[in-house]
């Protein structure tokens, strides 16, 4: 299967800041040997380095549906990335000392887009609230702004840009009531645009055709209520319930994040026990 | 540069945000349209020969520039050569906006900005940190200045 690997690449060492950078050491496929490689952490890619400042990884792990594990090794500090598909390799990794294990171990079992998905969709669900509490009007009650931060975001129809140099602008202007209120307001029509169409805990089948859009049926991208061509069914993460923290149906976000409390728990116990 | 091909083909079938068979032109001079099954899942679109289990190739979608070249016709551009343009054919204008919407909506980075936008928002109106409750507000990839590793405490800086 092809990759844009050299736009990949590039993403490795843009200027896109890194959520997690260090030093760990990773087994070999073939040579079992354990090499200290340096790593970079961005999104739910883990790129690796022959060294600190090598222009190009070596390679990347694509971390989406993973999960983390400590594993039983000679090699101290050492946890695994493993994928609920077929026949997947297993990555097996070391850190330095038990601080950066479990630093990394937290950071990789929260790297998903998923994650990250919900996460937005529970702020966004905490903001739609607190704006509905402070009225209808949009005036009562509301501290005193000390600086109005904007998302500015390129919105022409022809073009739009999702590199890391659009950055969010700051305005403070006179909080006047008027003013205030245009903000309220801009920010819910911002807010009913982010997420664009709604779709369950950010992830949904292939959405049916609208009746305008694909109005002859022609290459349907439903999950085949109308009968069109369908993609292939995936099949369900073997051994994941409808709630668990890899399984996307996670709705409650404050449950998913009770899963990835326990399993950095588990994961630290498991490690006292084994010393 | 190696990367765990397995593991995304598995990817590959996961349930998506959009798919859709659309006409897609690679970005070399002499590539022609071809009909493939394309399908957004994460932030990576993948496309398939149409009677095919196993993509044909993925893109990943950051640092890409998404852009309307015509009525039904969007393209997909990567920063680090923004020339080389991957195009593609919708049936319709509607389809075409909602691909390049959806498209545009499936970076990180793109989701990483939302966040920090609704963290301040939150910050702003109600004096306090949504993501304090979660444990997670000292990450990164969540600070307003991300490029700093050390943020101070004090919240007020978002």
């Amino acid at each position: 299967m092809k990759l844009n690997e050299r736009s990949v690449a590039h993403y490795a060492t843009c200027d896109s800041p890194p959520d997690k950078t260090g030093f760990l050491f990773k087994k070999g496929e073939r040579n079992t040997a354990y090499h200290r490689r340096w790593f970079v952490l961005k999104g739910n890619m883990l790129f690796y380095f022959e060294e600190r400042d090598s222009r190009e990884p070596i390679g990347v792990i694509v971390l989406e549906g993973c999960t983390v594990e400590l594993c039983e090794s000679v090699e101290e500090f050492a946890f695994a990335i493993k994928f609920d598909c077929a026949k997947a390799r297993v990555y097996k990794l070391a850190a330095e000392n038990q601080v950066a294990m479990e630093s990394w171990v937290k950071a990789l079992s929260r790297a998903s887009f998923d994650y990250m998905r919900l996460v937005v969709k529970e702020l966004e669900r905490q903001l739609e609230e607190i704006q509905d509490a402070s009225g209808a009007g949009g005036q009562q009650g509301r501290p005193k702004p000390s600086r109005r931060n904007q998302m500015a975001r390129s919105k022409s129809a022809a073009s739009s840009s999702s590199s890391s140099s659009s950055s969010l602008s700051t305005s403070s202007s006179a909080p006047s009531m008027s003013a205030v209120y245009s903000a309220q307001k801009s920010l819910q029509d911002e807010v009913q645009l982010i997420p664009g169409n709604s779709r369950e805990n950010g992830v949904a089948w292939s959405k049916p055709p609208s009746a305008s859009a694909n109005g002859s049926g022609e290459a349907a991208p439903s999950c085949g209520a109308d009968g069109g061509r369908a993609p292939p069914v995936p099949p369900r993460r073997l051994g994941a319930s409808l709630e668990s923290p890899v399984s996307p149906d996670t709705g409650c976000f404050s449950k998913l994040h009770d899963w990835y409390g326990r399993e950095v728990e588990e994961l630290r116990v498991q490690w006292l026990q084994s010393q | 540069m190696r990367f765990n091909e397995k593991e995304l083909v598995c990817l590959s079938r996961q349930p998506s945000e959009m798919a859709a068979e659309l006409g897609m032109r690679g970005p070399k001079k002499g590539d022609v349209v071809k009909r493939r099954l394309v399908k957004l899942v994460v932030n990576f679109l993948f496309y398939f020969r149409t009677d095919e289990e196993e993509p044909v190739g993925a893109l990943l979608l950051e640092q890409c520039r998404v852009e309307r070249e015509d009525t039904q016709i969007f393209s997909v551009a990567f920063l680090d050569d923004a020339e080389r343009k991957y195009l593609f054919e919708c049936d319709s204008e509607e389809q075409c906006k909602e691909w390049i919407d959806s498209i545009i909506k499936a970076s990180y980075e793109f989701m990483r900005r939302n966040l920090i936008f609704y963290r301040t928002e939150i910050h702003r109106l109600t004096g306090k940190d949504p993501l304090e409750q979660y444990g997670i507000s000292e990450e990164t990839r969540f600070q307003v200045n991300s490029g700093s590793q050390l943020m101070a405490r004090d919240t007020s800086s978002l």
